[in-house]
């Protein structure tokens, strides 16, 4: 298996430690990337396709004839909820919002957050003053009231959590771009580019960006945990993917006012989303360590 | 994580005499433009919010001339500065004005909450820090033992769980199934003291556990990397000093920096736990009075709950950066003499 990116693009530490590497613990190092992978994909497989080359039952408007039926029901594999949907179609089409929501936060985060890092990182002085002095606020500033009067003033809507959700995720980004982009600043290679007489724009794009491009995806798959988890948070504050349309985190928050007769409105999705997170953190690990990020 | 030892004019150092002294009203100079911001934005976004409390208090059947008549009884048709202006001058005087929708005092408010979320985050701080510095020197004292193995996996479900999904996997199991804690309320602490900790023990366990997972994973890196590669360990343990007491007393200390600023900053972001787990709960803190106030536009609640955690946070870096400088004598010595 080779690695993701190509060896000169890693920093210094990642080539030694490949070499040095005995093959067993190789081995088990290559298991924690391929296992969460494989499931991940699996799952967004299945969530966006499956529903459409296999016919699932819709998951809103179901019939109350075979409503609240237990997990293991024919034709009902995880049983189905009050108002009588398909559990697992419920999962499946949820699935996709949630993982909607997950990935569309994340590329906002990374992409303005991330631009904003590295210009304050690479420019420095009163550029790099004001910028982290705003991310600073939004940082110290409880990222969920913002969120919250966002999706309250907006109205519930995907589109809207996603918006609100960026606040959390632009800040953090904008974070860690900025502290590697000063790591890089000093080193020679920087230096040399700069003294060559190349312009800022065309330094980050050929040097910043290759080289904390590691740290910035292995950051991205931790985000997309967060923000799903978030996109729960603000359902279970009503905020959230209006009904009927399912999200896992609104089935989580639905499924609370019943859960002493019938858990498994809970225990589905939460199981869902837990493996999700698991697979990502995981996987947002073993990549770290591949690439030698810290 | 120490503050950077930037240049400073000769002003400050003649202003305040110890090196703590002295950096400690850096930081709180510093902290100033940050705590405004927040209280500015919060303002902005509540204000750029379509609707306002007089619309949300009365309701979707009142008339144009009642809503009016609430505005103007609330100010709420004064310009926006002008009544940023009123609060921030209210502010300085410590007082936080009245909520919109009860007209209570917001400090009032604040008294009678607070104590119960400061109770509820101390119980899940102090459980979380205790029960992860025990599990990561029981892990670092062998890595990639069982211990290690043990402890990276329970800490990888507590950084990858939600803690809604916590909450609700605890109230079924222990409270439902088990029924050793009661699911929801709260006994006040002077009422009864066992009762009041077995009412927030199930919500402090979804809080702390989260945090619990973070401190060990980080304590448990940090004492691995200082044991493999420290020379101060070498030489402890040429000298012939006990294992434990390497650990104990030459690497833990040293590690302890990293988790009192990792505690400083999670501060901050446990605003939005608390919302969310208290009302799970039924507790009466702050977090359903936040939710409540945001959906009724009740700004002056908003901002007193925004200001009282900003000022937390505010305080506990400042504590952190403190002490380091307690903690450290580099780190006193070297700004004593720079």
């Amino acid at each position: 298996m080779s690695a993701p990116l190509p060896e000169l693009l890693a920093p210094d530490g990642a080539i030694q430690a490949q070499t040095a590497r005995p093959r067993a613990r190789g081995r088990a190092r290559n298991l924690r990337i391929w296992l969460p992978a494989s499931f991940l994909i699996l799952l967004v497989g299945a969530c966006f396709l499956w529903p459409l080359v296999y016919p699932v039952p819709k998951p809103t408007g179901g019939s109350i004839l075979t409503s609240g039926l237990p997990p293991l029901s024919p034709g009902h594999i995880f049983g189905t909820d009050p108002v009588g949907n398909d559990i697992l179609s419920r999962i499946l089409y949820g699935g996709r919002v949630s993982f909607t929501v997950g990935f569309s936060v994340t590329a906002i985060g990374l992409v303005i957050g991330g631009l904003l890092g590295m210009a304050a990182g690479y420019r420095g002085g009163a550029a790099d003053a004001v910028i982290m002095r705003v991310l600073d606020v939004l940082i110290a500033f409880p990222a969920l009231v913002l969120a919250l009067a966002i999706a309250e003033g907006l109205g519930p809507s995907e589109m809207h959590v996603i918006w609100a959700l960026s606040f959390f995720s632009i800040p953090a980004f904008g974070r860690v771009a900025r502290g590697a982009t000063v790591a890089l600043r000093e080193r020679t290679f920087m230096l040399a580019a700069r003294l060559s007489g190349t312009r800022g724009p065309r330094v980050i794009l050929r040097h910043v960006i290759p080289n904390i491009a590691p740290q910035l995806l292995t950051f991205s798959l931790l985000g997309i945990g967060v923000a799903m988890i978030l996109e729960g948070a603000l359902s279970f504050l009503g905020l959230g993917i209006p009904l009927p349309e399912p999200s896992w985190g609104s089935m989580i928050a639905y499924g609370q006012q019943t859960i002493s007769a019938s858990p498994d409105l809970v225990l589905i999705p939460s199981a869902f989303l837990f493996a999700t997170v698991v697979s990502l953190n995981v996987l947002g690990d073993a990549l770290r360590e591949r690439w030698g990020v810290r | 994580m120490t503050a950077a030892p930037a240049p400073r004019p000769a002003l400050t150092r003649r202003v305040a005499g110890s090196p703590g002294a002295r950096l400690a009203s850096r930081r709180l100079l510093a902290a100033i433009p940050v705590l405004w911001g927040v209280t500015f934005l919060t303002f902005v976004v509540m204000n750029l919010l379509p609707g306002d409390a007089a619309q949300e208090l009365l309701g979707a059947n009142a008339t144009p001339a009642e809503v009016h008549q609430l505005q103007i009884e609330l100010h709420l048709n004064e310009p926006f500065w002008v009544r940023y202006g009123q609060w921030l001058g209210g502010l300085f005087h410590g007082n936080l004005g009245s909520s919109l929708a009860s007209r209570q005092n917001v400090s009032a408010i604040l008294g009678q909450r607070l104590p119960v979320t400061a109770e509820l985050l101390l119980y899940a701080f102090t459980a979380s820090i205790l029960l992860a510095v025990g599990l990561a020197i029981l892990a670092a004292r062998r890595p990639n033992g069982l211990a290690d193995r043990i402890s990276m996996a329970v800490s990888m479900i507590g950084l990858s769980v939600a803690p809604y999904v916590l909450a609700l996997v605890l109230v079924y199991i222990f409270a439902v199934r088990l029924q050793w804690f009661p699911a929801i309320g709260y006994v006040p602490l002077s009422q009864d003291p066992v009762a009041n900790l077995r009412s927030l023990t199930l919500p402090a366990a979804a809080i702390g556990f989260p945090l619990f997972s973070v401190y060990t994973r980080l304590l448990r890196a940090d004492i691995v990397e200082q044991v493999q590669r420290e020379d101060y360990i070498v030489t402890a343990r040429a000298k012939g000093v006990a294992p434990w007491r390497i650990l104990l007393r030459h690497a833990l200390p040293n590690s302890m920096f990293g988790l009192i600023t990792l505690v400083a900053l999670n501060l901050g972001t446990l605003v939005g736990a608390v919302a969310i787990i208290e009302p799970i709960f039924s507790l009466p803190g702050v977090g359903a009075i936040l939710i409540q106030s945001i959906t009724n536009h009740d700004v002056p609640v908003v901002e007193g709950i925004v200001v009282v955690f900003a000022v937390v946070v505010v305080l506990a870096n400042l504590l952190a950066d403190v002490l380091y400088a307690v903690l450290d004598p580099r780190i006193r010595y070297e700004r004593s003499t720079s």
